[in-house]
């Protein structure tokens, strides 16, 4: 087969060959180029391909899902074969469906190779800039790496839609040691379209770093108190993605989720607008197509504080009774709110500067707790130091509506653009 | 059965080559009240090739296992290797080398159920639940198999095939308490083939209960007391503390990336009563959740003894690191797909057991928690720890009191082990975790019940 689109179209075929009344696949490609540090020192150039192939069918409101990663004509009516015996096998459920017609589509996002000699470039320069700047601080690892993903979904009703997107990819790993003090290691993550610009000039980067080696003088916080927590914008996608969970499928069709009877309502304090905006040209990541087959829309979640969409598949969305979502979620972007991080920051009588959570999974009834990581301690208006062996505790319904603050300043991720977000009255607790 | 004479391609050997040949299969059925959510297989599989020159590695892989591909994945690390070794102008380490052969196999030796078979086995232990257990508003069972096989073939002699296959069966129950959604998993199976744990869903029915009878009780239960606290960690808690707390440590690619393990060598790092071992293959006479036999560079695995009597006494290595440390090879280099390089990872990360009966344990705590299931963990290059923990109750007077709610627990794993004042005489494995580095892998990990102080989050 010449091109995704005979392998798109055959399989369709090999699946009503097969019997299935309803059949869907999506393919894809990705190829990856990949730099690697690994203690100081560039250590491995990886160059990776592979293929996706998803068949999924139904037959008498019975659905069964292949994937492999082959695309030759005899894997394919292999698959298609197996789809088969898999809808057969399983009970019949009406919400099963696939996505109705729609226009045909094709997107692009990203070059389309990598530029290898830059991506090395970037790095030497990167690693010569910590050794000047931050003689302390051990790059565990880094990783740069160009993916390039090609995706093609076709269905039975005719929808044939298709993607190419790529990015460059940064993620370092870093602790600090002064003689036998260490801090927390710490991470950063960014995506990029271009390489236009040093490593450690992207996101959070340079900030992360040189926190990491404060923090090797990190110490720990005693007794139990109620106070404020400054979300930095590193740290508040754990917490979006703790909050848009709940807004999902399974805690949907389960009945348990806290927020299954607030759509309309306010579930925030009127500060707080998230959006997921997976189109957006601000983003070098984010998806033109869904996982269940529909042309991805930007949306609003939450508009000043009142829930607006839940997270629901075409599945989901048959099973709740409730409307689809418009797209799958991610590419969060939070609007800027009116404070500066230093009015924020200056309005704390007793709190912490929460840079990363360690915690458990959030239960069902929104709970949670957790350590507070790479943080600071701030009293009277003054971040006064880096802190150790300190937990917070909380639950997510609270950490909503008790916003104080929300900061002008944003970073954009290439994944998320977040800024910083005041939360008051969290239970924060040392030894 | 996938590609397992690689011997042809030793000709195109030209630095130190890894050469493999991989397939991951895996099926998932999700029933959500009585509904089939999830009812799918995959297969994924390839071929991938990594070399070594002059100190840097070059990767490649392709997802299609020919002669040509195989020829082509070779090629193509050897001048990722050599790409970068132009550049660096490095001399490099002259790796160890302790080739082996080995070939094992884990599959089921009966016949193989089909998915029918499989879908209705889950959905009689679905009707059993919403048959027995009342007050359950909410129930998923998932169930989730694996079998990695790998063909490995290394410049340097050692040639091994393995079908690892793992079985897990977890389920959530959830229920209300005063309008409040309160929910509580369990985790079911093991190493083997999906016919070899289960073969009806009857044996399950007394697990199933006791599970119900913990979530109502859950649900009755309370938010600890925030605090430092005496605790009782059974067995799956004292198995994430293996992994994440110590384990995560000292894995040396950690150790040379600031791990504060680098500084505790062959000093007293636990209380005398804490042994811990990264098994390779088999523990106190029996097959390891996650048995190694060669690892993914082709070193005999074996056993890392990694806390003695309270010492450290050393770490886990892959080929490289051990040239760096100067230290023997530990065989704790594992990839998770075809397309992944190996790097170092636990296997089966345990604490031994001791001499103590639980019973007497939790009688000797006036006033503390007993925890007993963990959710997610996670550690730091401190070996400052945090486990999520979703069963548990408190200890009055050396009493089981009343169960607790969701909570965490947290830690300074090199402080809290010298607090430990008992350890129990049994032990339990879990491969339960996939365990998240650059790339996920399923681990073992295990242990016997320890007395400690540790930190607990309430509410």
């Amino acid at each position: 087969m010449k091109d995704r689109k005979d392998i798109t179209e055959y399989c369709i075929e090999a699946l009503q060959r097969a019997g299935l009344q309803k059949s869907e696949c999506t393919l894809r490609d990705t190829h990856k180029d990949e730099l690697n540090l690994d203690s100081g020192e560039i250590s491995l150039l990886r160059t990776t391909d592979n293929t996706s192939l998803i068949l999924n069918g139904i037959l008498d409101d019975k659905e069964g899902t292949i994937a492999i990663n082959k695309i030759d004509s005899q894997s394919i009516d292999e698959a298609a074969l197996k789809v088969l015996d898999l809808a057969d096998s399983s009970e019949p459920d009406k919400a099963n469906d696939i996505a109705p017609a729609q226009p045909p589509a094709v997107f692009e996002k990203g070059p389309e190779a990598p530029d290898l000699d830059l991506m090395y470039t970037r790095m030497k320069d990167f690693m010569q800039y910590i050794g000047e700047h931050y003689p302390s601080l051990i790059l565990e690892q880094a990783i740069l790496d160009f993916t390039n993903i090609n995706k093609h979904y076709r269905n039975s009703n005719g929808v044939d839609l298709e993607s190419r997107r790529s990015s460059y990819n940064f993620s370092p790993m870093f602790t600090s040691k002064e003689g036998t003090k260490t801090s927390s290691f710490n991470y950063a993550a960014i995506s990029t379209a271009e390489l236009d610009r040093n490593l450690h000039e992207c996101g959070t980067v340079d900030t992360l770093i040189n926190q990491s080696t404060e923090q090797v003088r990190s110490m720990e916080f005693h007794g139990k108190f109620d106070g404020d927590i400054i979300i930095t914008p590193d740290c508040l996608g754990g917490f979006i993605y703790m909050i848009t969970s709940y807004l999902s499928d399974y805690p949907m069709i389960k009945g348990t989720s806290i927020f299954k009877d607030s759509l309309g309502a306010e579930i925030a304090d009127p500060q707080l607008t998230l959006h997921s905006r997976p189109l957006s040209t601000k983003l070098a990541e984010g998806y033109f197509i869904t996982a269940d087959g529909f042309t991805a829309e930007n949306s609003t979640i939450i508009s000043k504080g009142v829930l607006k969409t839940f997270l629901l598949s075409l599945y989901g969305a048959k099973k709740t009774g409730k409307s689809r979502a418009v797209n799958g979620g991610d590419s969060y972007v939070v609007d800027p709110g009116e404070y500066t991080f230093d009015e924020m920051i200056g309005s704390v009588d007793k709190g912490i500067l929460l840079c990363r959570f360690s915690g458990g999974m959030p239960s069902e009834s929104g709970d949670f707790s957790g350590v507070a990581k790479n943080s600071y301690y701030i009293e009277k208006g003054e971040i006064k130091y880096p802190i150790k062996e300190t937990m917070i505790s909380g639950n997510i319904q609270n950490v909503l509506n008790n916003i104080k603050r929300i900061s002008r300043e944003r970073v954009n991720f290439g994944d998320a653009i977040l800024p910083w977000i005041q939360v008051g009255d969290t239970n924060i607790f040392g030894k | 059965m996938i590609l397992t004479d690689l011997g042809s391609y030793t000709d195109l050997f030209s630095e130190y080559t890894e050469l493999r040949v991989q397939e991951n299969r895996t099926l998932n059925v999700s029933i959500v009240n009585g509904d089939v959510m999830g009812n799918s297989r995959s297969a994924s599989s390839g071929v991938s090739a990594r070399t070594f020159s002059k100190g840097l590695w070059g990767f490649a892989s392709n997802p299609i296992i020919d002669d040509e591909n195989i020829r082509k994945v070779i090629r193509a690390a050897t001048r990722n290797s050599q790409f970068l070794a132009g550049k660096e102008n490095r001399t490099g380490y002259i790796l160890p080398s302790s080739p082996g052969r080995s070939s094992e196999d884990f599959s089921t030796k009966k016949s193989r159920l089909s998915q029918k078979e499989i879908i209705d086995f889950m959905m009689e232990i679905d009707g059993r639940i919403d048959g027995k257990c009342s007050r359950v508003v909410s129930r998923t069972s998932v169930l989730q198999l694996l079998d990695m096989e790998k063909s490995l073939l290394t410049s340097d002699g050692s040639s091994a095939y393995s079908m690892i296959p793992r079985t897990m069966l977890y389920i959530s129950l959830s229920t209300e308490h005063d309008g409040e959604p309160v929910q509580l998993f369990n985790v079911y199976g093991g190493l083997g083939q999906f016919e070899d744990l289960f073969s009806t869903p009857e044996v399950l029915f007394g697990k199933l209960d006791e599970h119900y009878e913990h979530l109502i009780r859950k649900a009755e239960g309370i938010h600890p007391d925030s605090g430092i606290k005496e605790c009782i960690l059974d067995a799956d808690l004292a198995g994430i503390l293996s992994h994440e707390a110590i384990g995560h440590t000292t894995e040396a690619d950690g150790v040379r990336g600031g791990s504060v393990a680098g500084d505790y060598m062959d000093q007293q790092v636990a209380s005398p009563l804490v042994s811990l071992v990264d098994f390779a293959s088999e523990a106190l006479g029996k097959i390891c959740p996650i048995p190694v036999f060669i690892d993914d560079e082709g070193t005999v695995a074996e056993d890392a003894v990694i806390i003695d009597n309270g010492i450290l006494k050393r770490f886990m290595h892959n080929k490289e690191s051990s040239a760096y440390f100067n230290a023997r090879a530990t065989g704790n280099a594992r990839a998770y797909r075809f397309s992944d390089e190996p790097i170092i990872r636990m296997r089966n990360t345990a604490i031994l057991p001791g001499k103590s009966k639980l019973e007497d344990m939790i009688a000797s705590v006036d006033d503390g928690y007993y925890l007993m299931k963990p959710s997610n963990g996670e550690a730091d290059s401190t070996s400052e720890f945090m486990f999520g923990v979703v069963q548990g109750y408190e200890i009055k007077k050396g009493r089981l009191g009343r169960a607790i709610r969701d909570t965490t627990i947290s830690g300074v794993a090199f402080d809290m082990l010298k607090t430990i004042t008992a350890v129990s005489d049994d032990m339990k494995w879990s491969n339960a975790g996939m365990c998240g580095k650059k790339q996920l892998i399923p681990v073992g990990m295990g242990g016997p019940a320890v007395k400690c102080r540790i930190n607990i989050g309430g509410k």
